[in-house]
């Protein structure tokens, strides 16, 4: 994931902050290259190596086999593979990733109309998780064993336990067909509106339930590791009130799980991709479903270009969020 | 004076708000469980991309609810005697972008699906236009290098609909921004969500009496009973079989069942020891209650013993279904010399669960004549590459051939190793080629009957039938129809009472 040392050992050989921040990128960068190409060159023969293209699947049944080649040669695929190859990479080099063989229109375009869903999605499930996670993983861990702790433990349990899709199903059976409160399909006709934006909660819910258990159970740790440290001994003895041990308890562990979390953010973009099966949402979820169906290649390789991308730059924050709240990351 | 006045602005606000009301309740929401791929119909065959097109677009023809072929964008047509020059007097129509459609559009139109640029998947069905001419702003003559009695058929399919020629010539995105002379326009198209149509108020027909007609995509078809059930669908296109008699009992609900136009077959190949032998294939034939194949996994149909339509015009008279009859079946694989141990591979398309169940029942009653089949289930995009064409790595498949106004258009390949089935029959090969060039409908029809007979004697495929068409609607839906054989939407007439 990253090919960094960590910033203290960084410091220990006497680098000073500018430097040491300027390594930090250029290695990150490098490394994000590297990885984007091994990710596309993996995505781009995989896909190839799948039977049938986009001019097979858009002749169907009817069209005959020299109308199937020419759509070949107008869709570019009659062309070498290593010809291919070449030129999409230097057009990504470039910054185009090429237009989609099925919608005919720019990969762009394709990814900026569908991008908004599944962020929302995802950034709502995040925060879910975070909120529902720490505040369980907190709380179960400042009284282990208490009737709390053992709730938290059973969610936690069963959150891991059971598919995500699982609890999809749940949530649109309880509050879309039994109360009415959701529509049962994700979003109006309009697609994604301000106004529609509440229809992502259950989603949002349905893909946080698992990453907040997995936050719940890291923080619960980190917080009874914390709890048996010498300070918080002291503190106790020395009468400080519950509520100020806790707070105390709270800032120097709950830091701990940040790389957990970024992992979690990462993650959610590609669960996502379930849920939106589930909930019938336009995202890219679907769009990456539908084109490898097409074999829209440059769609399902533009798809994973931002997945990867966004997958670097939350790692990349989450360093940076870690060193932020983590005094002895700092350099100075 | 004035007093009287205010009471008229008032009435008159009331109406309007009135008018308001009931255009609100003017909008038709469809749920559709398959989506277009685009909406430019020139380089699509998917059935989805015509079925939402046929709101947007018109074609020179049309077929009207009784399978005819009638005048539409062309006010009338005739044909010359030697069936070579089709000349099409033109209606006056305007497109959505406000311009007025005229002979230049049909030049346009016919010239960007024949050429070699647009590489159309239809462009087949146009190789024998040599030119189209022209004759003032609102005629034009298509003339043929061969006889084509099947142009009339692509004018009237989807793949045939009229494109205004300034917009040609800029090279717009049809695709994505449909421009037709259709009954509604394209609002907006929220893929793997909607499509929202409103109505185009200048429609040459007359404008439509929907306002807005909303197409939601919803591949699962319990949840678009669901939806029709909550009252959030007026129209979806597919019950689930579970659920067709509660839609049929209730009164707010109406569930209508049509034929189609699908030939639902499993497909042999004869390319293959024992199948390439006419006797086991019929044998396959008897060995299979094809009712009991049409009944459970599609819902019911009716029984067909060759390769056309159940009901069709085509469909000759005297060639009936095989009849189930197992011991026959065995004898006729005994005399073949098929080893008791025979083994099948039987492939079946994915993500299409009727013919996946399909598949299953036939496993079922070939073992019961001795013959197994390994069952083996593959994404369609492979299917297409691997089963219908390329290798054909399969011993059976079971698909269902979708309808085709004109009998060319399912026949053409048959008799060739061309065809996924690979049963060559030289004979019927030249009856269908033939026939495909022949203007005299009466020898046109004895040609294709010739070769429909030898298809049921040949036995390519074990012949299912055609199933029936069941979509279901609020009862106070009215004037909704599907075309026939093309299954397209048509929301002209449609409206709630």
């Amino acid at each position: 994931m990253t090919l960094t040392t960590s910033p203290t050992a960084e410091r220990r050989r006497g680098l000073t902050e500018r430097e040491v921040v300027s390594r930090y990128l250029l290695i990150q960068t490098v490394s994000f290259v590297i990885t984007l190409w091994a990710v596309l060159t993996l995505v781009f023969l995989a896909m190839r190596a799948l039977p049938g293209d986009a001019a097979t699947i858009m002749g169907g049944l009817d069209a005959s086999a020299s109308q199937v080649s020419a759509m070949r040669a107008q869709l570019g695929l009659d062309r070498s593979l290593p010809a291919q190859y070449i030129t999409y990479l230097s057009d990504v080099a470039q910054g185009d990733l090429g237009a989609s063989l099925r919608e005919r229109r720019p990969v762009v375009r394709v990814l900026v109309d569908r991008m908004p869903v599944t962020l929302t999605v995802a950034s709502m499930a995040f925060v879910i998780s975070l909120v529902l996670g720490l505040g369980l993983g907190l709380l179960a861990g400042l009284r282990p064993g208490g009737t709390f702790d053992r709730v938290a433990l059973l969610f936690t349990t069963v959150a891991l336990a059971l598919p995500e899709f699982w609890f999809g199903f749940l949530l649109i059976l309880l509050f879309a067909v039994q109360l009415g409160w959701f529509p049962v399909l994700g979003l109006p006709p309009q697609g994604l509106t301000l106004a529609a934006s509440w229809h992502l909660l259950l989603p949002a819910v349905t893909l946080a339930i698992p990453r907040a258990a997995q936050v719940a159970r890291l923080a619960r740790a980190r917080v009874l590791e914390e709890r048996s440290s010498d300070y918080v001994r002291t503190a106790r003895s020395k009468g400080l009130r519950p509520w100020a041990v806790a707070k105390h308890i709270a800032s120097n562990s709950l830091p701990g799980t940040i790389p957990l979390l970024a992992l979690e953010l990462g993650g959610l973009l590609t669960g996502t991709i379930v849920v939106e099966q589930v909930f019938g949402l336009p995202g890219l979820g679907a769009t990456i479903l539908g084109a490898i169906g097409a074999r829209d290649y440059p769609v399902v390789q533009g798809v994973t270009i931002l997945a990867v991308t966004v997958y670097v730059l939350v790692n990349w924050l989450a360093d940076i969020m870690q060193v932020v709240t983590d005094p002895r990351l700092r350099v100075s | 004076m004035k007093i009287r006045i205010v009471p008229r602005v008032l009435v008159a606000a009331a109406a309007a708000l009135a008018i308001g009301a009931t255009a609100s309740a003017q909008t038709l929401t469809m749920a559709m469980s398959a989506q277009p791929d685009t909406l430019d119909p020139q380089v699509t065959s998917a059935t989805a991309a015509f079925q939402v097109g046929k709101s947007i677009y018109d074609g020179l023809v049309e077929v009207d609810q009784s399978g005819r072929i009638v005048p539409a964008l062309a006010k009338s047509y005739s044909i010359s005697a030697d069936g070579l020059a089709y000349t099409f007097e033109l209606n006056d129509a305007t497109f959505h972008d406000g311009t007025a459609f005229d002979s230049a559009d049909v030049v346009a139109t016919l010239g960007r699906i024949s050429a070699e640029a647009t590489a159309s998947p239809k462009a087949s069905e146009f190789t024998n236009i040599t030119s189209v001419v022209p004759n003032g702003d609102h005629a034009v003559t298509v003339n043929l290098a061969k006889p084509t009695p099947a142009l009339l058929a692509s004018l009237a399919s989807g793949w045939g609909a009229m494109l205004p020629s300034e917009k040609l010539a800029e090279g717009h995105d049809f695709g994505n921004e449909p421009v037709g002379t259709g009954p509604f326009k394209l609002a907006s198209w929220v893929r793997d969500n909607a499509i929202t149509l409103s109505r185009n108020a200048d429609y040459y027909q007359g404008a439509p009496a929907l306002e807005q007609v909303v197409i939601r995509f919803v591949s699962d078809s319990a949840v678009q009973y669901q939806g029709l059930s909550t009252g959030e669908f007026d129209i979806i296109d597919t019950v689930p079989q579970a659920q067709q008699a509660a839609v049929e009992s209730n009164p707010a609900l109406a569930l209508v069942r049509e034929p189609s136009g699908l030939v639902l077959v499993a497909g042999i190949n004869s390319r293959l020891p024992y199948l390439n032998d006419a006797r086991v294939r019929r044998a396959l034939n008897m060995a299979v209650d094809t009712e009991i194949v049409l009944e459970v996994a599609y819902g019911g149909g009716t029984q067909v013993g060759t390769f056309m339509e159940a009901g069709s015009p085509w469909y000759p008279e005297s060639v009936t279904p095989f009849a189930f009859d197992p011991e026959k079946a065995k004898a006729l694989l005994k005399d073949a010399g098929v080893p008791s141990d025979f083994t099948i591979k039987l492939v079946l398309p994915q993500p299409y669960p009727q013919h996946i169940q399909a598949g299953q029942i036939v496993q079922d009653f070939l073992r019961d004549v001795g013959v197994n089949a390994e069952i083996s289930i593959v994404e369609w995009g492979v299917w297409l590459s691997e089963i219908y064409g390329g290798p054909h790595d399969f011993g059976m498949t079971v698909v269902g051939h979708t309808g085709k106004l004109d009998p060319s258009g399912r026949l053409t390949g048959l008799g060739t190793d061309r065809n996924y089935t690979g049963v060559v029959d030289d004979e019927v090969a030249n009856w269908i080629a033939t026939a495909n060039v022949t203007s005299d409908p009466a020898m046109r029809h004895s040609l294709y009957s010739q070769a429909l007979i030898r298809i049921h004697d040949d036995a390519p495929f074990i012949f299912f039938g055609t199933p029936d068409r069941v979509y279901g609607k609020k009862a106070g839906v009215v004037g909704f129809w599907m075309t026939p054989l093309l299954d397209s939407f048509d929301f002209r007439a449609a409206h709630f009472e």
